[in-house]
């Protein structure tokens, strides 16, 4: 049974996972600044100029986004996988992504990456994009009050692919000058970003988390298929709709910063539930946890293997997530066949 | 006096269907307080359909179900769950859990809402896992059981709802004959001793009619006789719900109806 | 509520009379605006930015090969600290410190050298990095080379904010004469259809508006993609049929063969530059960069379309 205690000592555990995660983040880059120094600038005593300045500016919001951008696309795989009671689920899948990319791209077509208000003014449109692709396909899958999951699925599947082809669209007409900057957006990146961003983004993680795990319980009871669930006293519908709006904020909001970056919804919560079991109690808190770790070193590596330059990091959480998923599928596989 | 006790489920011209192809017409039943009911019939003729409406999973197109009284519109579901519990014929887990986890999932219609079940929960949990027979199996995978210990998984997950109606979709299907006897007993006990309601479905006519005290039967959608086993267990009422001859042998010395099968 | 109607308003504003005083008032302030020489405290870079910039900065971080070639032709290369991945001339230049690339440079490799003042563009440079750059205390000046005039501009206040306005009004006066000698050298020569090839497939040509298309202008030609609204457009093949270019450029980076480069286009034989075999490849690197070497992009241009007339 998952009693509230072990969900407490597990998250601790994570907690601390993620924070010797956080230190490596910030020590790594080109500029001459090793952990001593990293430490030193944390608390306010920076041994340089230099230092104070790439630690509190540039690397500690990095690090910071990572955690939450990993954190969150994490819980919101998870959200999905169990809503939609199917382990291949991911935010990408149910075209909230899809959203949020095309809205971002229009975004910098429409010169709002030139102005003032710039990353607020790019991330706003990929909000935006996130929000009408989440309500199309909330609005394609429900009838009649009902949300059938399968059809949700499908759905969502169809609206992220025509997002994908607008995008292909308007990345096919747009002016080459222009193309540069839509691309690398596309790769998804946790470069730039303000503490002002920051501040949103974790409110909006915090808040969408908590909206799905008020619901982690009943989440439980959704894997035995919808009709025990409303038979043991789960208004599931309620379940469904609050699960995916809350899944759907917390994906715009990254995606939107970010760019998309994928594989951390899938194979986080994977991970997990082979290592720890299905309970959502405990399994979200600890893919969120993981989710964060994994996105924090995945960036540290990103800047790490050819500096000065930087990898986008959804090419690191591909080819580091992946065969890693393997690997735990085979030894998960191997101990169950007799 | 009293007034007796109003019927645990009153069925007034309950018309339903799924979307224009199949459609349960008109049905009008009650089941009243204690009593074992059998719902019996050929191959989709609506009792699993029945038995959807009865926990509140469908919402009649037309008529109205009343339980202990009540609209059933207006009972909430989890107060529903916390009087009836439903053993299904099966279950698709789409993650994998442990018997003793499911077993606790019937503990949630009583958990006022709470993230985590208590101690009692646990207590309760077990007492009904020992009570079928499957408490030392508690930590294995549910996946990794068999039909009949499955199925019995299921019912302690019913039984833990602490539930005073227990609807069950063909229980027995995958049981064999040693554990359907011993299923037969329990729910022979647990009516016997706390009154339980029982509504099953089952295509076992003389299990059914063993166990129940009195047959719905439903042919084509439509409830065709409702009566005691030995009135409905009768071959000319079979033959017409079943579309094909039936023998039925009456058992010496107790009279009791036996169906032998198609009449070839 | 009287006063003219909106659509007598927007009459009124197409009008020469109003065109022009938009423009002289546009002149005043610009020239208003001009940074004082020597190059130190507040001036205004080509974008309107108030910048901090240093009496004589030593430290000098260059995000464009244009800038940097720019800094070497006016004396100031060793005062560089940073250059980009993609500065390779002169030579001298692949021997500094890297930063990055053009649309990813390193912040943290920048802030490492310590630079007192960096040099962008707005041609190539994004907006979010110069303004993430200045956030973090750096001095970015920002030039804005999009046609011939804004290039010579460029060079001469890249000049005013190093301390070398003599060195680089030189520099610009001789560039001018240099393209008026290329222009008398082609007085009365007929202008040749030609056809840009920025890159093969898709086809990508230069439209209106930039630097390449008037380059082809000034060079004795007619670019036949000069009319298109957008800079960059991508264009079917069959514009090249449909449009007759007596003259097909190809500008390249590097390696391949002019022949690599347009596989396939042997099968146009409609059209004149293919036919007479007139299809011809030049550095990229000096048609793409606009800086000092602008004149000799523009040579280049001229040689091919009129071999006649310029040796």
């Amino acid at each position: 049974m998952i009693s509230r205690r072990r969900v407490g000592v597990t998250s601790a555990v994570i907690a601390g996972g993620l924070a010797v995660a956080g230190l490596l983040g910030l020590a790594t880059g080109p500029a001459p600044i090793g952990p001593g120094d990293v430490a030193a600038a944390l608390v306010g005593r920076a041994r340089s100029d230099l230092a104070a300045t790439v630690v509190l500016e540039l690397r500690l919001p990095r690090v910071l986004l990572a955690a939450l951008a990993g954190g969150g696309l994490a819980v919101a795989g998870a959200a999905f996988q169990a809503l939609t009671r199917n382990p291949l689920a991911d935010p990408a899948v149910l075209g909230v992504a899809g959203g949020a990319a095309l809205g971002a791209v229009l975004g910098h077509l429409w010169g709002l990456e030139g102005s003032l208000a710039a990353t607020v003014g790019v991330s706003a449109a990929a909000f935006a994009g996130a929000l009408i692709a989440s309500i199309a396909v909330y609005l394609i899958a429900a009838s009649g009050g009902w949300l059938p999951v399968q059809t949700l699925l499908l759905a969502g599947v169809i609206t992220g692919l025509f997002f994908s082809a607008v995008i292909t669209l308007v990345v096919s007409l747009v002016d080459f000058a222009q193309l540069g900057g839509i691309l690398h957006w596309l790769m998804g990146s946790l470069g730039i970003v303000g503490y002002r961003a920051i501040g949103v983004i974790a409110v909006g993680t915090a808040v969408g988390s908590a909206m799905v795990y008020t619901q982690a319980r009943a989440l439980n009871l959704l894997a035995l298929g919808e009709e025990s669930a409303l038979q043991l006293g789960v208004e599931a519908e309620r379940v469904k709709r609050i699960v995916f709006v809350a899944a759907s904020l917390l994906t715009g909001v990254i995606v939107a910063q970010t760019g998309p970056i994928g594989f951390v919804g899938l194979i986080v919560p994977h991970g997990v539930r082979l290592a720890l079991g299905a309970d959502n109690r405990l399994l979200l808190p600890v893919a969120a946890g993981a989710g964060a770790a994994f996105l924090v070193l995945a960036d540290a590596l990103a800047r790490l293997v050819v500096q000065p330059a930087e990898l986008p990091v959804g090419v690191v959480t591909a080819f580091c997530g992946a065969p890693f998923f393997v690997y735990l599928l085979r030894t998960r596989l191997r101990r169950r066949t007799p | 006096m009293s007034l007796p006790a109003p019927p645990v489920f009153a069925a007034r011209n309950v018309e339903f269907g799924y979307g224009g192809a199949f459609r349960l017409a008109a049905a009008s039943f009650d089941v009243a307080e204690g009593e074992i009911l059998g719902l019996v019939g050929p191959n989709s003729s609506g009792k699993t359909t029945l038995l959807r409406l009865l926990s509140k999973v469908h919402v009649p197109d037309r008529g109205e179900i009343r339980f202990r009284g009540t609209p059933i519109d207006a009972v909430g579901r989890r107060a529903l769950a916390r009087e009836v519990a439903v053993v299904p014929q099966e279950e698709q887990l789409a993650f994998s859990v442990s018997v003793e986890e499911l077993v606790l999932m019937g503990r949630f219609p009583r958990g006022a809402g709470r993230l985590f079940e208590s101690p009692e929960d646990l207590v309760r949990a077990r007492e009904a896992m020992a009570l079928v027979g499957v408490l030392d199996l508690g930590d294995q995978p549910v996946d990794a059981l068999g039909g009949g210990e499955r199925q019995r998984a299921l019912l302690a997950r019913a039984l833990a709802q602490e539930p005073r109606v227990l609807l069950l979709d063909e229980p027995t299907s995958h049981l064999d004959l040693w554990h359907q006897r011993h299923l037969v007993g329990l729910l022979r006990q647990l009516n016997r001793d706390r009154g339980m309601t029982v509504v099953f479905v089952s295509h076992d006519l003389n299990l059914a009619g063993e166990l129940a005290d009195r047959l719905l039967l439903l042919s084509g959608g439509r409830l065709v006789r409702l009566d005691t086993p030995g009135e409905v267990l009768d071959e000319a009422v079979l033959e017409e719900a079943y579309g094909c001859p039936v023998w039925v042998e009456r058992l010496s010395p107790s009279g009791r109806p036996f169906v032998i099968g198609v009449r070839l | 509520m009287t006063g003219p109607s909106p659509g007598r308003l927007l009459a009124r504003a197409a009008s020469p009379a109003f065109r022009i005083a938009v423009t002289l008032l546009v002149a005043l302030t610009g020239l208003a605006i001009t940074p004082r020489a020597g190059g130190a405290g507040d001036v205004t870079d080509m974008l309107g930015r108030r910048v901090r910039v240093p009496a004589r900065a030593a430290r000098i971080v260059s995000l464009a090969p244009s800038i940097t070639e720019t800094v070497f032709v006016l004396g100031e290369g060793d005062r560089l600290v940073g250059v980009t991945d993609y500065c390779d001339y002169p030579p001298e230049a692949t021997r500094k410190p890297r930063v990055g690339g053009i649309s990813s440079p390193s912040f943290e490799a920048i802030l490492t050298l310590r630079p007192d003042l960096v040099l962008a563009t707005s041609e190539s440079n994004y907006a979010e990095h110069v303004q993430r750059l200045a956030s973090l205390g750096l001095a970015v000046y920002v030039i804005r080379p999009v046609d011939f005039e804004t290039v010579l501009e460029s060079i001469a206040r890249i000049g005013a904010v190093l301390g070398r306005e003599a060195a680089a009004r030189e520099r610009v006066a001789s560039m001018r004469r240099d393209a008026d000698a290329i222009v008398q050298a082609l007085a009365g020569a007929p202008r040749r259809r030609v056809l840009y090839v920025v890159w093969p497939n898709p086809l990508i040509a230069p439209g209106r508006g930039t630097l390449i298309s008037e380059l082809i202008q000034r060079a004795g030609g007619e670019s036949v993609t000069g009319a298109e609204p957008l800079p960059y457009p991508r264009l079917s093949l069959e514009t090249v049929v449909e449009r007759r270019p007596e003259r097909i450029i190809v500008g390249r980076h590097g390696q391949g063969t002019v022949e690599d480069l347009l596989r396939g286009w042997e099968r146009l034989g409609s059209v004149g530059a293919v036919r007479e075999g007139r299809v011809y490849g030049v550095d990229g690197d000096l048609l793409h960069r606009p800086g000092p070497r602008m004149i000799e992009a523009l040579r280049e241009l001229a040689r091919v379309i009129h071999p006649e007339r310029v040796p």
